[in-house]
């Protein structure tokens, strides 16, 4: 029996299923085949919102949540490298506000790479990147301040956040700023679709970074995810049929199976 | 030069203004604080569950209570605390309180747990003790399952477990009877992973209203016993015991600030679909 | 068994101050003269690969320990890993306590900054100072003094200050911010919730029932409907029914769905990075020119 302290042998084949799945679409992705990625509103208009500031000429604010060195915060800093790479070339500033102090040299690599790439590396200010506060409400209401000061323009949200997402996309928003938000966890969703002009949700977030830039290995990945996703709902499927047409009557056969499989 | 046309009546409609929204909703919650207009209220299955849970708990067991919440969702899990630790004393249960989240919370929840343990004469370290705040999450729940005393060690006074009277045979987690989770955050997952997942000790949590979909999923699959959510469920839970306290005095005003906020959603919408009209013709 | 006997040696307590000291001198030699050498003498290619195998290797202790198959010892499943896990969990967390320093550094700057050429809005600045320095030096005091008794019903100073702050201005701060909240929900409810198509009509009708089912107002409204007897089948649509339904029949599918998106994601995104298959600022190949300039930890730099 699997605990979520080991797995059992059930576990094992899934997760190698998974992840085998996973890297042969990045294999089979990385020798040309070409993937197809539907439009993300959420994600085609971070241009739109880098081109308001640029009009505007006032900068941009950043948030990647209140995360510390984790996939979803990696994920916002990819995301991050792409906003700063698409202002740079339009001369705006871009304001990054952290919430965890292990990110914020990580968060201060990435920007100043990332104007770097593009040739702009004297566009980069050390006081753009900076820690706001490790408390929920104190970040949000110094990242509020940070907005109000600066007049950000367009301000963006991606990563993990809590009770403190509605102080500031409302906020944000009556400063009038464009805000594109995302997020892959769903307690915060509602607030952020009421209070901000797009918003990325679920899945739809670990998609960005194959979205966004294209590469062969990040779409390989995210066309493997789908296939896993299928053959899971398929699995779904299979399972809310046996258990409707056979009610806890099962077979003989198959509760021989299920037992194999560790279930009860 | 042309003068801009002044909003009509179904424009400005949707566009109160946010000082006067404010206004209002203040002088809704005002009003139903001076003035409550009680309803009665019908305990819901999921706060049946946490009620049945903890009668269900056998004498000779120990109930931990993870108050894992400070001042800012206190408004919620404050009332629901208070609630589980009467139906704990009610039920003539001994609890331990517990935080791994935020040391910030642990006076607020010790704080109730006094007052509520004068009502019923309750002893510390007899019939309940609290044990602090005990840093590394994941690790002291897995801990907790091996040896409670070599995990927790002290309680909040700096004073020995291993010395309170209650804690007299209370070794691992075949000594707990249940678990309750109070949280404004997602420390209920801790618990499922390595207590109730693990060892099939019940679990029951008490979460803030916008953490409660996610936890739904659970109490379908009898993850969790039952679940409190925000501060209905507190108010729910002092249904069952029949001793209104602080739930009840914020349902009030929590029922009256959302039939405003549907009123001004249908406002709203009546101004945008008059002004679409109108526009049409 | 070699790995639980190599754990046990390598992590186990310091006998005494010597040896802890002795260890602390002799981790800090080793882990100096390492980097120095890696630097020397590890070009562009030789510093990924040395980054690949060590990201592979951190992955690989923590995913090999829970697959690799278990046996009973002490009433424990473990295998030859397990006693490697939380000697690293810990050393994780202590790296990143390291970095605790820089949060300060970074505000300390930019508020210096603001504080010395009186730019607009000093005074917030000279508030944060003045805030951080009391708390930091109102918490050591309050911990040094721990071990002396006070008079009985009476607070020490120190203890009192630290109370008025943490607890009779801190909490309640937090506590307020929080109750805005409430302000902002109503106020973006008002101004987002708008009628434009038949998802937004069903969305707003679910919105009312569910809104309405979860205060005692909406229970009140619907109490005449029968539960029982021959109409009892209407029972369905009290108000506390019809929200209690919506939530377990729509919403926590949904959630589940989403939950399943968000963790296959996940798995995906974290293999991509144990396989340093990840791309991106942070993760391809560096440009030549910013490769010598570039090191972790550049915060101190500015």
């Amino acid at each position: 029996m699997a605990s979520f302290e080991h797995a059992n042998w059930l576990l094992t084949l899934i997760f190698l299923g998974m992840s085998g799945t996973i890297v042969a679409s990045i294999l089979l992705a990385q020798r040309g085949r070409g993937m197809f990625i539907r439009r993300i509103p959420g994600l085609s208009a971070i241009e739109e919102a880098v081109g308001r500031a640029t009009e505007m000429g006032r900068p941009m604010y950043f948030s990647p949540g209140l995360g510390s060195i984790d996939i979803t915060t990696l994920q916002a800093l990819s995301i991050l490298t792409h906003v700063v790479r698409l202002a740079a070339t339009q001369a705006t500033r871009v304001i990054v506000g952290t919430a965890d102090s292990t990110l914020l040299p990580v968060a201060e690599e990435s920007v100043r790479e990332a104007y770097t790439s593009v040739g702009r590396q004297e566009m980069y200010r050390p006081e753009d990147v900076r820690f706001v506060s490790g408390d929920q409400f104190a970040y949000a209401l110094g990242s509020v301040g940070i907005m109000s000061r600066e007049k950000a323009a367009s301000n963006f949200y991606f990563g993990q956040f809590f009770a403190e997402a509605l102080i500031l996309t409302e906020n944000g928003r009556a400063l009038g700023a464009l805000q594109v938000a995302g997020t892959p966890d769903p307690t915060q969703i509602p607030f952020f679709i009421a209070t901000c002009d797009y918003v990325v949700i679920g899945d739809e977030y670990y998609a960005a970074s194959a979205y966004l830039t294209r590469e062969p290995t990040l779409t390989g990945s995210l066309v493997g995810q789908d296939i896993v996703k299928a053959a899971l709902a398929a699995l779904m499927v299979l399972g809310i049929a046996g258990a409707t047409l056979w009610a806890g009557h099962a077979p003989h056969f198959l509760a021989k199976f299920m037992a194999l499989l560790g279930a009860h | 030069m042309s003068q801009t046309a002044s909003p009509s009546l179904w424009q400005r409609l949707q566009q109160i203004p946010r000082g006067y929204v404010y206004a209002l909703l203040a002088a809704v919650v005002v009003w139903q604080l001076v003035w409550p207009i009680r309803l009665p209220i019908a305990p819901s299955t999921p706060t049946d569950g946490v009620f049945d849970a903890i009668r269900a708990v056998p004498n000779d067991k120990l109930i931990i209570i993870s108050a894992d919440w400070d001042a800012s969702t206190q408004a919620e899990t404050g009332p629901q605390t208070t609630a589980i630790m009467h139906a704990i004393f009610r039920a003539k249960r001994k609890f331990a309180l517990l935080n791994l989240a935020t040391p910030a919370g642990v006076k607020l929840a010790n704080d109730r747990a006094v007052a509520v343990a004068k009502q019923y004469g309750a002893r510390y370290g007899v019939d309940w003790c609290n044990w602090g705040y005990k840093y590394g999450g994941s690790n002291v729940v897995i801990g907790l399952a091996k040896n409670i005393q070599a995990a927790i060690q002290i309680d909040h006074d700096n004073t020995p477990v291993g010395k309170l009277p209650m804690m007299a045979g209370v070794k691992d987690v075949h000594d707990i009877g249940l678990v309750i989770e109070v949280s404004g955050s997602q420390m209920t997952e801790l618990w499922l992973q390595f207590f109730q997942g693990t060892y099939g000790t019940p679990l029951a949590n008490a979460v803030t209203a916008v953490m409660a979909p996610g936890y739904y999923p659970y109490l379908d699959s009898h993850q969790l016993q039952g679940m409190l959510v925000g501060a209905k469920g507190a108010a729910e839970m002092e249904a069952l015991l029949r001793s209104p306290g602080q739930g009840y005095a914020i349902m009030s005003a929590q029922s009256w600030a959302h039939v405003l906020i549907l009123l001004l959603i249908v406002v709203g919408n009546l101004g945008y679909l008059l002004a679409r009209k109108g526009e049409r013709r | 068994m070699p790995g639980p006997l190599l754990a046990a040696a390598l992590f186990a307590p310091a006998a005494n101050r010597s040896d802890l000291l002795l260890r602390l001198f002799a981790s800090v030699v080793l882990s100096a003269v390492l980097l120095m050498l890696a630097h020397k003498f590890l070009r562009r290619r030789g510093r990924r690969v040395l980054i690949v195998a060590v990201t592979f290797l951190g992955g690989l202790l923590f995913t090999l320990e829970y697959f690799w198959p278990t046996h009973l010892v002490k009433g424990r499943q473990v295998n030859f890993l397990t006693d490697w896990i939380e000697p690293a969990t810990i050393a994780l967390s202590i790296i990143g306590a390291f970095t605790v320093g820089l949060g300060v550094h970074s505000l300390t700057q930019v508020h210096g900054r603001l504080l010395l050429r009186r730019r607009p809005g000093w005074h917030n600045s000279l508030a944060f100072f003045i805030s951080m320095v009391a708390m930091f030096v109102l918490v050591l005091w309050d911990f040094s003094a721990k071990a002396k008794p006070s008079a009985a019903g009476v607070l020490p100073f120190h203890n009192a200050v630290y109370e008025i702050l943490f607890n009779g201005i801190y909490q309640p701060l937090i506590a307020a911010t929080f109750s805005l909240l409430a302000f902002y929900i109503a106020s973006a409810a008002y101004r987002a919730f708008r009628i434009r198509s038949a998802e937004a009509a069903l969305m707003m009708a679910a919105a009312f029932i569910v809104m309405l089912a979860q205060v005692p107002l909406g229970a009140w409204l619907t109490h005449g409907i029968p539960q029982a007897g021959p109409l009892g089948y209407l029972g369905f649509f009290r108000l506390e029914r019809l929200g209690d339904w919506i939530m377990k029949s729509w919403n926590s599918p949904a959630q589940r769905g989403i939950t399943f998106g968000v963790a296959v994601g996940a798995l995906a995104m974290s293999l991509r990075i144990w396989l340093s298959l990840e791309r991106g600022t942070f993760f391809s190949q560096q440009p030549e020119a910013s490769v010598e300039g570039n090191s972790a930890g550049s915060a101190t730099e500015s």
